[in-house]
């Protein structure tokens, strides 16, 4: 006896009902990360523009790497260049919230810290920020992780996150790999 | 050519039956795949993506 028509159109539903299942899991799970964990993809929209990046504003390079703030607000800022990071190591202490700001003069970067949820691309034009809180303790690696270039497997920093009580900003609320 | 090889023909109700067993063997596999897919997901979640805390 062939199979019947019936039988495929309840077949076919069953499936239907098995993909919708699949998708709601999932987007439930994303949305209990979302709103349990706080893990979020990285939503700034911030424009600055990358031909005077350097020359005025927070990504001068003397306001590069990680800083506190007057009210213990800790951020770093990064900029992202073919084909290095400047700086190329920053400090941030663990277990406690943390910003990280990036631009870029000249193409499109991507930045990823091994071991976390930490990933963002780095857009001409835009400031790309990520909030975060370090756990492990380590120095991390951060490759460039799109392509933007002959040197891009070169492109790499390194993000050391030590226990909060060695986290000694100076007396500019400054912290630097070389110096600690 | 399949023609000159002395083989008996299939009749109707032989391949009847291997049609009719065709559909339940396809939907094993598929429910496998998908099945190992989400599998591999939720693993994924639970004991990579989740631990490694909050981001945004």
């Amino acid at each position: 006896m062939p199979i019947s028509e019936e039988t495929i159109v309840r077949s076919e539903l069953r499936w239907a009902a098995i993909s919708v299942g699949v998708v709601s899991v999932i987007m439930i799970a994303l949305i209990y990360a979302g709103l349990v964990h706080h893990i979020n993809p990285p939503s700034n929209i911030e424009r600055i523009d990358p031909n005077t990046l350097h020359l005025g504003g927070e990504f001068t390079e003397a306001n590069l790497g990680t800083r506190v703030s007057g009210d213990g607000q800790i951020t770093s800022r990064i900029v992202a260049t073919q084909f290095t990071f400047q700086p190329r190591c920053i400090v941030l202490p663990a277990n406690r919230r943390v910003t990280l700001r990036f631009a870029t003069p000249d193409v499109i970067h991507g930045i990823l810290v091994t071991g976390t949820n930490v990933n963002t691309m780095i857009v001409p034009g835009y400031v790309s920020q990520v909030h975060t809180v370090f756990t492990r303790t380590g120095d991390l690696l951060m490759p460039c992780h799109e392509y933007c270039g002959l040197g891009h497997s070169e492109m790499s920093a390194t993000v050391r996150v030590v226990p909060p009580d060695e986290f000694k900003p100076d007396a500019e609320g400054r912290v630097a790999c070389d110096a600690r | 050519m399949p023609g000159d090889l002395d083989t008996p023909e299939a009749s109707d109700e032989d391949l009847e039956r291997v049609m009719r067993d065709v559909p339940r063997g396809a939907f094993a596999l598929a429910a496998l795949a998908v099945g190992a897919l989400l599998a591999a997901w939720l693993l994924i979640y639970f004991l990579v993506f989740l631990p490694r805390g909050m981001v945004g």
